[in-house]
């Protein structure tokens, strides 16, 4: 030990000395804070200090002193965090105890502040990850989901219009209206649970686009007055003039937004009337804010359901009847808050109820545009019927398609149950369209349309007119058909008009070429 | 004569090996995160299959924020094994295992060195150790302190090897 030491020991209580043997028997201590006997093993005192042991067993104890800081030591009565030096002497060896508990414990909460914040932004980190990995497989579950609901529905829907152009007894035909609109149903739930799933994946863009507000309106107004009718209610529509004529926006997610509040007003009102007006909030040089006010003298809500009226299933009404999955008003405040919009609700039970949205939009001071019709088309005058290749692997698609196309007397038609086949089938026979699906096996729907484009000199096979098509349906579906050389897209479940509308649209646009 | 053995657990803060400390030595497990300043040691004896019986004295150092070059070389003196405990969450608490392999080789060639993966509990045992046999991570156990799976057994094993 040297001076210094011994004149700081003899100062500072905050030191313990112990003298022990090389076998470990203490010879002296001054029991400052640990109360060790004396002739007892240092060993028995605290595991600590077998490393004496060891530190002979290897020779290190040819050092002359040894340091261990922040040592942690204990006995039944004391507990200190010291440093421990070990100073080596020929018969002897003298342990001194520096206790630094308080220095240690004020370290010990800036290490701590410092690695829970480092763990926690990890733990967080690993959370986000998660739940994004869950978010993923929720969307492509739902999305697989969809294509499997889609493809059945297809089916009962074309069918359901294959079988009302037969001669039905009246309750045949009250049955087929029945199916009909409950397929309908359940398509658009489909489309709701993709929608709510588009948005809280973020993945809904907006879509800004010019469009008529006067001709949204009034459709609007044209298809609810029906339904008002039926229900013998009063349905009064009001816009403000100074509205513009033309606005951009999101036509569809605004028809979408509109089109649920009031279908629920309907569906919720028995008697008395429904009201529709449109305002102006503001108005700044291109931009302009709209209220659409639904008022309805329906059943209304209980004050204590309004906060929880926008949450995913919610459904207050016990009223079996009334048909509903409770994701329409989810998807309403969803959107509303992508447009950057604002919805409120007012109800009072058995007096109705008031929703006011606020939406932004901008215009353009232009002159109004003439409005687009949809371009009719006529198949070529031909002697002979045309012929159509369909590629689907679902004989239940395919025998639908087929009957769709004999039925109107103007097509042959030829299955083909994969991509291979489709490519034996134009190599053999001139077809006049193709319809294919895009996820039929071996060669799937965007490799075939590559190899017909590109592996053929005859234009007859590298031009003919290839229309895609799939259950799962979305924005970006046709740009990906029209991309990989196809001509256009339709979506699954078609109605039989649209199908037969693009196949013509096709084939006469092939003829005036 | 007494077998008495010295065990150092080293590796990044956080890891879990105080959990380990306290799963090995009473059996109990904390979810609350505790730093660990210098170095806390505890002795545990255990019987050996052939009856004989060994002090294990267990050294769990504070964990390091970058390589094992950070812990203090004091600590390591005198040991019989090293635990290299990692998280298999954090990938930064692996990161430098080859580099600290080295270093404790270079400076502690006898004493052998054990790899193990702690908090199991938080992942799919298949999964995650493919994922880190693909990244060439060779580790020699994975365990969870949290539900003690292989904790014990870790260490007899352990405890077996030792004394051989």
């Amino acid at each position: 030990m040297t001076k210094h030491q011994d004149d700081h020991l003899h100062f500072n209580p905050q030191v313990q000395i112990i003298k022990i043997s090389y076998d470990g028997t203490i010879k002296e201590t001054d029991n400052n804070f640990f109360n060790w006997k004396k002739n007892t093993s240092v060993f028995d005192a605290h595991p600590f200090f077998e490393i004496l042991r060891e530190l002979e067993r290897n020779n290190d104890t040819d050092k002359k002193a040894l340091n261990f800081p922040c040592i942690h030591l204990e006995d039944s009565e004391v507990a200190k965090i010291c440093d421990v030096t070990f100073t080596i002497e020929k018969k002897e060896i003298t342990i001194i105890l520096f206790d630094y508990t308080t220095k240690y414990k004020d370290l010990n909460q800036i290490a701590q502040q410092k690695n829970e914040s480092i763990l926690l932004s990890k733990q967080l980190e690993l959370k986000n990850k998660y739940l994004l990995e869950k978010e993923e497989f929720k969307n492509s579950f739902i999305a697989n989901i969809n294509h499997e609901i889609r493809t059945p529905l297809t089916s009962i829907l074309g069918f359901v219009e294959v079988l009302e152009k037969t001669k039905l007894t009246f309750e045949q035909e009250e049955l087929a209206r029945i199916i009909k609109r409950e397929s309908l149903h359940l398509n658009s739930l489909i489309d709701d649970m993709i929608d709510l799933s588009k948005i809280e994946s973020g993945k809904l863009k907006v879509v800004e686009e010019r469009f008529s507000f006067q001709n949204l309106i009034d459709g609007f107004r044209e298809s609810y007055s029906k339904v008002a009718e039926e229900k013998q209610i009063t349905f009064e529509t009001t816009i403000d003039p100074s509205i513009q004529e033309y606005l951009i926006g999101d036509r569809t997610r605004v028809y979408q937004i509109i089109n649920n509040i009031l279908t629920n007003a309907f569906k919720f009102t028995e008697e008395g009337k429904i009201t529709f007006s449109i305002t102006k909030n503001y108005q700044r040089t291109n931009k302009t804010s709209l209220n659409f006010k639904i008022e309805d003298t329906g059943i209304g809500i209980m004050q204590e359901n309004i906060p929880h009226l926008f949450e995913r299933f919610t459904r207050f009404d016990t009223d079996k009847r009334v048909s509903g999955t409770g994701l329409g008003l989810a998807i309403v405040k969803n959107l509303v808050d992508l447009l950057n919009g604002e919805i409120k609700v007012n109800s009072e039970p058995e007096k109705g109820t008031t929703f006011n949205i606020k939406l932004p939009f901008k215009f353009e001071v232009i002159k109004t545009a003439p409005k687009r019709k949809k371009k009719k088309y006529t198949l070529p005058k031909s002697k002979n019927k045309f012929r159509i290749l369909v590629v689907e692997d679902e004989e239940i698609t395919q025998y639908l398609i087929m009957k769709i196309l004999i039925s109107t007397g103007n097509f042959f038609v030829d299955i083909a149950i994969n991509g291979q086949e489709a490519i034996n089938y134009i190599e053999r026979r001139k077809y006049d369209l193709i319809l294919m699906d895009l996820t039929v096996s071996k060669i799937d729907g965007y490799q075939a349309t590559h190899m017909i484009r590109n592996n053929y000199g005859d234009k007859f096979i590298s031009e003919v007119p290839i229309i895609g098509f799939s259950g799962k349906a979305n924005e970006t579906a046709k740009d990906k058909c029209i991309r990989a050389g196809m001509d256009d897209f339709i979506a699954k479940p078609f109605e039989q008009e649209e199908l037969i509308y693009k196949i013509t649209k096709q084939i006469a646009k092939k003829a005036a070429d | 004569m007494k077998l008495s053995k010295k065990v150092v657990l080293i590796g990044h803060f956080g890891v879990g090996k105080t959990s380990l400390f306290r799963r090995f030595m009473d059996n109990e497990f904390s979810e609350e995160y505790k730093v660990t300043l210098g170095v806390q040691i505890k002795k545990k004896v255990i019987e050996l299959p052939d009856g004989r019986e060994l002090s294990m004295i267990i050294w769990d150092t504070e964990g390091h924020s970058n390589s094992i070059e950070d812990t203090r070389k004091s600590y390591l003196l005198g040991s019989h094994a090293f635990i290299y405990v990692f998280d298999v969450t954090r990938e930064e608490t692996y990161a430098t295992l080859h580099k600290d392999l080295e270093y404790l080789k270079k400076n502690h060639a006898k004493v052998p060195a054990k790899i193990l993966g702690n908090k199991l509990d938080l992942v799919n045992e298949k999964e995650i150790a493919q994922h880190l046999t693909s990244q060439e991570i060779h580790f020699d156990c994975l365990t969870s302190a949290k539900t003690n799976k292989n904790v014990q057994n870790f260490f007899s094993e352990l405890a077996k090897e030792i004394t051989k």
